[in-house]
């Protein structure tokens, strides 16, 4: 059997826990394109700020 | 047919990150950590489209640097779902409702994952439509998009949106941390927002761009010493009261550094049952049992708790209260709540259930001999009921935390024998050291829940640098001393390619 099991004594991640099992059907994402539409939302965002809200204020 | 069969179709489809393949040097880790940990920075301060952000308001208050989010921002929510669905999942789990065995049984350990997912979606939906719609605390302003003017609903919906993207984007950036990085996201996003007022609490200055040219700490001595802020005779009642818990901030010093220590020192006090292996003879080990490890977590647990019964309050007084109390059936009901009014919208509770419910956040919110407000005998009801709350809860928590992360008697002693390890003078058998933890576990757990949940008032009774409230320090201080301990092994295994094989 391997270490894994031992490895971890007494340790428990955040408030969210994962395990190394996973499914063939789970939907994997790389975690570039996270990042880079977390980013490209940020942007989406600010330039819509920036173009319609001068108006408003 | 149980409800796992029903809902297994949905619940292995939640997307998820992927794992990386091998091994991920220390370096990658580290630059995946500070690349989210930069992405977070950003988008807490891009603001939400749509926002009226003249008008100010702050309904959870001290509470949302525990929550890791951003006032206004996208990043409105915070961690905020994730903890929520954590207090269902904590509470089904502590029942024994949820029939999953996360240790032994792959299947189970897929169903949880995704059912966290789902939970954490469903919580973005129960508290980001009452946030929008009900509590006025993201009021729409008046939009032009591409010459068409939108109507205060629609722009309340495209903020929902927005924070709602914000909220998912959160969780998976904490997968990203937790498989690639070093480290919880979510423990990161905690101390990177306390971290930041416990700065800003030390060294605000306008010369640093601080908001209503507030002073820290630091600057704000120099301008006693100075004499720039006038303070009354040191040896009387009213100057030394101003330098301790006024502007001098003396008591909030020590405070914030007491709980440092203290943090620290607890750390370190443990239960280690002695081990050794069966067939190996002279491999020895410890198994120690930390007095704090499982219950700082479960406090943000309880404070969330709080501060949703707050929430409710809030909401309720804004949609049918008259003056600032809250009416049921057009029934006036102050025995439930009286808010005081802020420009024109009720702000903080004053009286009624909800004033006794609601924690206290500063010296200023009990001190009735220095800040009238309140009589002694309601104030001491609500530092009761605060503290009953906070150590009772904390020890409850607790215990649902270790049972659900696989952290109690059983679990632990089902890792120990996996391991090989054997108490030594006891038979090799799992029942046994079952027994014998069974003495140490349960007792360190609840006496560290109540503990920490007595520190957590105690530090905001007394108040703490920059505002950071008791729960915020405990959180970051061990968060990081977490932290610490987990890079450490990160680079024992960089430097003994050996040590992987060990540790797995």
């Amino acid at each position: 059997m391997s270490s894994s099991d031992s490895g971890g004594l007494m340790s428990s991640a955040g408030l969210v826990r994962y395990f190394d099992a996973e499914d063939s059907n789970t939907i994997r994402m790389d975690p570039r394109s996270v990042v880079a539409f977390g980013v490209l939302f940020g942007v989406l965002i600010l330039m819509l700020n920036a173009l319609f809200m001068l108006g408003a204020v | 047919m149980s409800w796992k069969d029903t809902a297994e179709p949905v619940l292995v489809r939640m997307p998820a990150v992927r794992r990386p393949e091998g091994h991920v040097p220390f370096k990658r880790k580290l630059a995946w950590t500070a690349g989210v940990l930069v992405l977070y920075f950003f988008l807490t301060n891009v603001m939400l489209f749509g926002l009226d952000i003249g008008s100010d308001s702050a309904p959870l208050g001290r509470f949302s640097s525990i929550l890791a989010s951003g006032q206004g921002s996208i990043m409105q929510l915070g961690i905020g779902p994730i903890v929520t669905a954590s207090i269902v999942l904590q509470l089904l789990g502590g029942a024994d409702l949820l029939g999953l065995d996360t240790q032994n049984n792959p299947r189970d350990q897929i169903l949880y994952q995704g059912l966290q997912k789902l939970l954490v979606l469903v919580m973005i939906f129960l508290t980001g439509l009452p946030m929008v719609f009900a509590g006025g605390f993201l009021p729409p302003t008046s939009v032009n998009l591409f010459g068409m003017s939108l109507s205060a609903g629609a722009t309340s919906w495209l903020i929902f949106a927005q924070i709602a993207v914000g909220g998912v984007l959160i969780l998976y950036m904490d997968e990203i941390i937790s498989k690639w990085g070093v480290g919880s996201g979510i423990g990161l996003f905690i101390i990177a927002g306390v971290s930041q007022q416990l700065i800003g609490g030390l060294f605000a200055h306008p010369i640093f761009g601080s908001p209503q040219g507030e002073l820290g700490f630091f600057p704000t001595w120099f301008q006693i010493i100075t004499g720039n802020i006038p303070i009354g005779p040191v040896l009387q009642a009213d100057g030394l009261q101003e330098l301790l818990i006024g502007e001098g901030q003396i008591i909030a010093l020590l405070t914030t550094i007491l709980i440092f220590v203290v943090v620290v020192y607890a750390e370190s006090v443990r239960v280690e049952i002695p081990l050794s292996n069966a067939r190996v003879k002279g491999a020895r080990g410890r198994f120690p049992v930390k007095l704090i490890y499982a219950s700082v977590l479960p406090m943000i647990l309880v404070r969330a708790l709080q501060a949703n019964i707050q929430f409710l309050g809030r909401i309720l007084v804004s949609q049918t209260g008259q003056n600032g109390v809250i009416s049921l059936f057009g029934m006036e009901l102050p025995w439930l709540g009286v808010y005081s009014i802020s420009q024109g919208s009720p702000a903080n509770p004053t009286g009624g259930l909800f004033y006794y419910l609601s924690p206290i956040y500063a010296p200023q919110d009990w001190m009735w001999w220095a800040y009238s407000t309140q009589d002694a005998l309601n104030v001491l009801l609500r530092v009761g009921v605060d503290l009953t709350f906070m150590v009772i809860g904390g020890a409850i928590f607790a215990i649902f935390w270790v049972e659900t992360t696989d952290m109690g008697p059983e679990a632990t002693a089902q890792q120990i024998h996996n391991s090989g390890m054997q108490i030594p003078g006891f038979r090799q058998n799992v029942g046994v050291v079952e027994k014998v933890l069974e003495r140490y576990i349960p007792q360190v757990t609840v006496i560290g829940g109540a503990l920490v949940g007595l520190l957590a008032v105690m530090a905001n009774m007394l108040g703490t640098v920059g505002g950071v409230s008791g729960t915020g320090l405990l959180l970051t201080v061990s968060i990081t001393y977490k932290l610490y301990e987990e890079i450490a092994e990160e680079q024992l295994m960089e430097m003994h390619p050996m040590m992987r094989q060990m540790f797995g």
